[in-house]
């Protein structure tokens, strides 16, 4: 009994072990974020911009994508460059949304919403590698800068996806 | 209601019961001044912390390195107290001046890769450097947002021509509810924006198009384009 149990508590750990994903290496040498820019009547301060920039640089290093996130205008190696990219973009809409509506009516009526477009190019030959639309909705009694923290997640999630499904081969 | 207390009460105790009145005012009003003094955060050696670059940052690789010399570091951040890192929780302060901080992190690369001069005179290129945000910027709340900011006249010695460079670095840390913990934070906070801004301006591209320029232009051609050595704005924050 006491040996069928432990075989059986190997192969559940076994399994597990099997299971974990693997730490794969990350499929570009430096990843640079640039400031996003606004469209024109999108009332939102330069200083929203500034810490979704740090934002998404700290999320780009989380997602590993990249072995180095370097600032925006930092030079990179020519040998790096084919493997390197560039996110830039821009906040598109902002709607500073409605407490007394969101109140009232509730299911997402009157929350503040914010759309943003993102180009991800390669360095060296400017290509597109890929386009993003992010599109992140938050009650409007919240901080703006809650909102970048998950325009930033989002961006990333959505990136990261795309460029694993083009790194695979078809 | 007041004529009928001042109908019936006598001037002499009317004054004798306004004093106590008037005195009890002043006596509140002195404590909660000394009260809102008392809460202006000090600097103690429990709530300093120490900004460090740590290891150097390795510049970018120039055709003809230059030897470079920092002659000042301008504080421009507009703070009374550009060491108040943090108001609230008893207070957060640097145990140095930013300018000082900076200026010694950006010696010590150029130092370990040997492109600082020994002195201003033996100097390729003369930087100058305007301090715009050290420290903690405003976050969401939820954690720390620590930002360097700064702008750096490059100057060639000779031809007095000049290039602006600019460079910013950002880092955000997470939050804490234990003080320690939240000081540990800021610290790790503030040394790896540091880093950022410091890498920024060492690996940047404009830093690599000033020091073409400025060199090319010691050689007889004329500089891509001088910045005339005025002090630089602040970028919007």
């Amino acid at each position: 009994m006491r040996v069928l149990m432990a075989s059986v508590v190997t192969a559940i750990f076994a399994i597990g072990v099997a299971a974990k994903p693997k730490d794969e290496a990350p499929q570009y040498k430096t990843a640079e974020a640039k400031h996003f820019t606004t469209a024109e009547g999108v009332e939102l301060s330069p200083a929203f911009v500034d810490y979704f920039y740090a934002e998404l640089r700290a999320e780009l290093t989380k997602a590993k994508l990249a072995n180095e996130v370097i600032g925006e205008g930092e030079a990179v190696d020519d040998a790096d460059a084919p493997k390197s990219l560039v996110v830039s973009g821009t906040i598109s809409e902002y709607k500073k949304g409605n407490v007394v509506k969101s109140a009232l009516i509730g299911f997402g009526a009157g929350f503040k919403s914010l759309k943003m477009d993102a180009d991800v190019v390669r360095r060296s030959d400017q290509q597109n590698l890929c386009t993003l639309h992010v599109h992140v909705k938050v009650d409007p009694r919240w901080n703006e800068k809650i909102m970048a923290k998950g325009a930033a997640r989002e961006m990333v999630k959505e990136m990261k996806k795309v460029l694993t499904e083009g790194m695979k081969p078809a | 209601m007041s004529s009928y207390w001042r109908a019936k009460t006598p001037v002499f105790l009317r004054c004798t019961l306004l004093q106590p009145v008037l005195f009890i005012v002043a006596v509140l009003t002195l404590l909660a001044s000394l009260r809102a003094k008392a809460d202006e955060p000090k600097p103690k050696p429990e709530n300093t912390i120490s900004i460090q670059l740590g290891e150097p940052i390795p510049p970018q690789r120039f055709e003809h390195p230059p030897k470079f010399w920092i002659a000042d570091v301008t504080d421009r951040s507009g703070s009374p107290q550009p060491m108040l890192v943090m108001k609230e929780r008893g207070g957060l302060f640097l145990d140095k001046q930013p300018t000082v901080i900076l200026k010694e992190a950006i010696e010590q690369s150029l130092k370990a890769a040997d492109l600082l001069a020994s002195d201003q005179g033996s100097a390729d290129l003369v930087l100058r450097l305007y301090l715009f945000h050290f420290g903690l910027a405003s976050g969401s709340g939820l954690d720390f947002f620590g930002k360097v900011e700064f702008s750096t006249i490059v100057k060639n010695a000779k031809t007095r021509e000049s290039q602006e460079v600019k460079a910013v670095g950002t880092s955000i840390a997470s939050g804490a509810f234990r003080k320690k913990n939240m000081q540990k934070n800021v610290e790790e906070d503030i040394e790896a924006a540091l880093r950022d801004a410091t890498r920024n301006f060492l690996r940047g591209t404009q830093l690599k198009e000033a020091v073409t320029a400025l060199l090319k232009g010691a050689d007889g051609t004329p500089a891509a384009a001088p910045g005339g050595g005025t002090s630089p704005k602040p970028t919007s924050n």
